[in-house]
């Protein structure tokens, strides 16, 4: 049984809206405008225990929306979810003491007292043991490596270690179902490969079921195998990371390296070129042609070597979001400009 | 139960960490909480002066320093300010984190709301003694009174507390309370009697602020300690004016948070 499932999730926004101005400032006094924002639009999905999934899309797509009313901050306005048998709305105490939602952007920690003061009060409020503390609390710092900043005042940390402070007040009570909002927005790379192994482990050693955003695809990459893609509120994707680009960007880029130069080849032939050079050559086939391309290719050139390759992640997903949302998987416009990128 | 004690404990000891973070601001409201009180009291004393009789609403000019010292004291242990911060709180998306704890978030403003008072006793004992030895307060009270006084107090910290909450509440309707937080804020000091006694009051305007919960904020239990309450009916008619008020701002507050939370927007994060 899944432990997450959602059913025709929606959520709208009723938003004021005007003209820039003092004039249209004037008569919004007068006559308010309003316009209703579909944040979440009939989303359905599931996931199981011990999954991580990467829930990715363009700012505004509906992913924290989505976070949010699944951590019982928002109610929706149409649909059903339930989390470990729990509606997350309805805000029972039971549930909330089983999650945690780290928002990136927001803190939890009291910010003119150290950071032990917050751990301590979160131990509190979780009903966490005071035995089980002291082990969870030892053992996060010693992964976290943020024993050296215990006793700093956290508004004067910097941005990594106040992450990483955030990171273990969510996870001081061990909760089953982990929701990261943008988890290593803003710090730096080492630190942000550190956070990524960190929440590897913790699903792998506690059985976490995490839903993940980030704008970092190293992030997904590194942790999810299953990604969610959703833009204006609608989910594009679902499926395994591996299956992205053949859903999504139905073409293969062959990279070939030559032994020597060669002129007169019709590489226009048998695909769209997307690099020439003297000895290096990238061509853009349609995925289901890739393997007679390349024999092909193998049988005609002195090559030296020959890969074929799915466009970069990125690139798919960019293109994904770039004003093509909701097109099938065959639409090959999309596609193709993410295998050119 | 233990589990909200406990909670409680560690809400106050940071609450109480986090006000020694600023000891200058702490010395600085001490001052405020003076300094009206000492105004009015020069006001009320110049006027009662000003009379054949050296009385002023039917009060001494002990009786008026006795009034302004106790409304002064019950006044800032019955202070409540949920209005003037809610706003910020929803607006910029801070009640989120709270949200997501398994606890309501007015237990933390409570044992906030507690943190400063025990803080700010430390300054404002001292002050009080100050005040006490400058207005020289006549006090006619009867041990019973003195006894009845200390629960109408009680009684007005949990209401000023809870009626507080429940008008902060529509911050989640109207987003942005600051005004809102300035009427309430008027209306306890004007209708609760701590510009003025209530018998010194218009007519009008009295029958206003006795029909309003304001007054048994600090003004009732002020009056009992000055004996003017005279007999044990009369206070326990007001106790259960207190209990009654107390219940309505209760569940007023309950079913307007459980609407809050249905339209919370957790803008900003």
């Amino acid at each position: 049984m899944p432990q997450i499932e959602i059913e025709n999730l929606s959520k709208t926004f009723k938003v004021p809206e005007r003209e820039a101005g003092l004039a249209a400032a004037l008569r919004s006094v007068f006559r308010r405008k309003y316009k209703e924002v579909a944040a979440v639009d009939r989303v359905n999905f599931a996931v199981e225990q011990a999954e991580i999934v990467g829930f990715l899309g363009p700012n505004g797509a509906g992913k924290t929306t989505t976070l949010k009313m699944l951590s019982g901050l928002l109610h929706p306005t149409a649909g059903v979810a339930r989390v470990m048998g729990h509606t997350p709305w309805k805000r029972e105490a039971a549930y909330l003491r089983r999650i945690s939602m780290l928002m990136g952007q927001r803190s939890q920690m009291q910010w003119d007292l150290p950071a032990i003061d917050s751990f301590f009060v979160h131990a509190a409020v979780y009903g966490i043991p005071k035995d089980d503390y002291k082990t969870t609390l030892d053992e996060l710092v010693e992964l976290l490596d943020i024993g050296g900043i215990l006793k700093k005042q956290v508004r004067t940390l910097s941005l990594g270690e106040r992450m990483k402070c955030e990171i273990c007040v969510s996870l001081l009570h061990r909760p089953a179902v982990l929701f990261l909002d943008e988890p290593t927005i803003g710090v730096d790379i080492t630190m942000q490969a550190r956070i990524r192994k960190f929440i590897g482990e913790y699903n792998r050693k506690h059985g976490a079921t995490i839903i993940l955003t980030s704008h970092y695809m190293a992030d997904v990459t590194a942790l999810c195998k299953r990604i969610i893609v959703i833009d204006h509120g609608h989910i594009l994707f679902d499926g395994q990371l591996g299956e992205l680009s053949g859903r999504l960007a139905p073409f293969k880029v062959i990279k070939i390296d030559l032994d020597r130069e060669l002129d007169g080849y019709d590489f226009a032939s048998i695909g769209e070129v997307l690099l020439k050079e003297a000895r290096k050559v990238e061509v853009r086939v349609p995925r289901d042609r890739a393997p007679a391309v390349a024999e092909k290719l193998l049988s005609d050139l002195p090559v030296q070597d020959l890969t074929i390759e799915d466009p970069p992640i990125e690139n798919v997903i960019a293109m994904a979001f770039g004003g093509k949302a909701g097109a099938p998987p065959s639409a090959a416009e999309p596609a193709a400009e993410a295998a050119r990128a | 139960m233990r589990q909200l004690a406990r909670s409680f404990t560690a809400f106050l000891k940071t609450g109480i960490g986090v006000m020694l973070q600023y000891r200058g601001e702490i010395v600085l409201w001490s001052v405020w909480g003076l300094v009206n009180p000492l105004v009015l009291y020069a006001v009320f004393k110049a006027g009662a002066q000003s009379n054949p009789d050296q009385q002023i609403a039917g009060l001494s000019i002990g009786e008026v320093a006795a009034y302004f010292f106790t409304i002064m004291i019950i006044g800032h242990l019955s202070a409540a300010w949920d209005t003037h911060e809610m706003g910020w709180y929803v607006r910029t998306g801070r009640m989120s984190p709270l949200l997501l704890r398994p606890i309501m978030p007015i237990w933390k403003s409570l044992a906030d709301n507690l943190s400063y008072k025990v803080c700010t006793l430390v300054f404002v004992g001292p002050m009080w003694i100050f005040f006490a030895l400058l207005i020289r307060p006549t006090f006619d009270t009867a041990a019973w009174q003195v006894a009845l006084g200390l629960v109408a107090t009680l009684l007005a910290i949990v209401l000023s507390y809870t009626f507080n909450y429940a008008v902060a509440l529509i911050a989640f309707w109207a987003t942005k309370l600051d005004a809102v937080g300035e009427i309430y804020f008027g209306l306890v000091m004007f209708l609760g009697g701590r510009f003025a006694p209530l018998p010194a009051m218009p007519g009008k305007i009295r029958w206003i602020a006795e029909a309003l919960p304001f007054q048994y904020m600090a003004y009732f239990p002020t009056w009992i300690f000055m004996g003017k309450v005279h007999t044990r009916s009369e206070v326990f008619l007001g106790l259960a004016a207190q209990l009654a008020w107390i219940a309505v701002s209760i569940l007023v507050l309950r079913l307007m948070w459980a609407a809050a939370v249905k339209r919370y927007t957790a803008v900003s994060g």
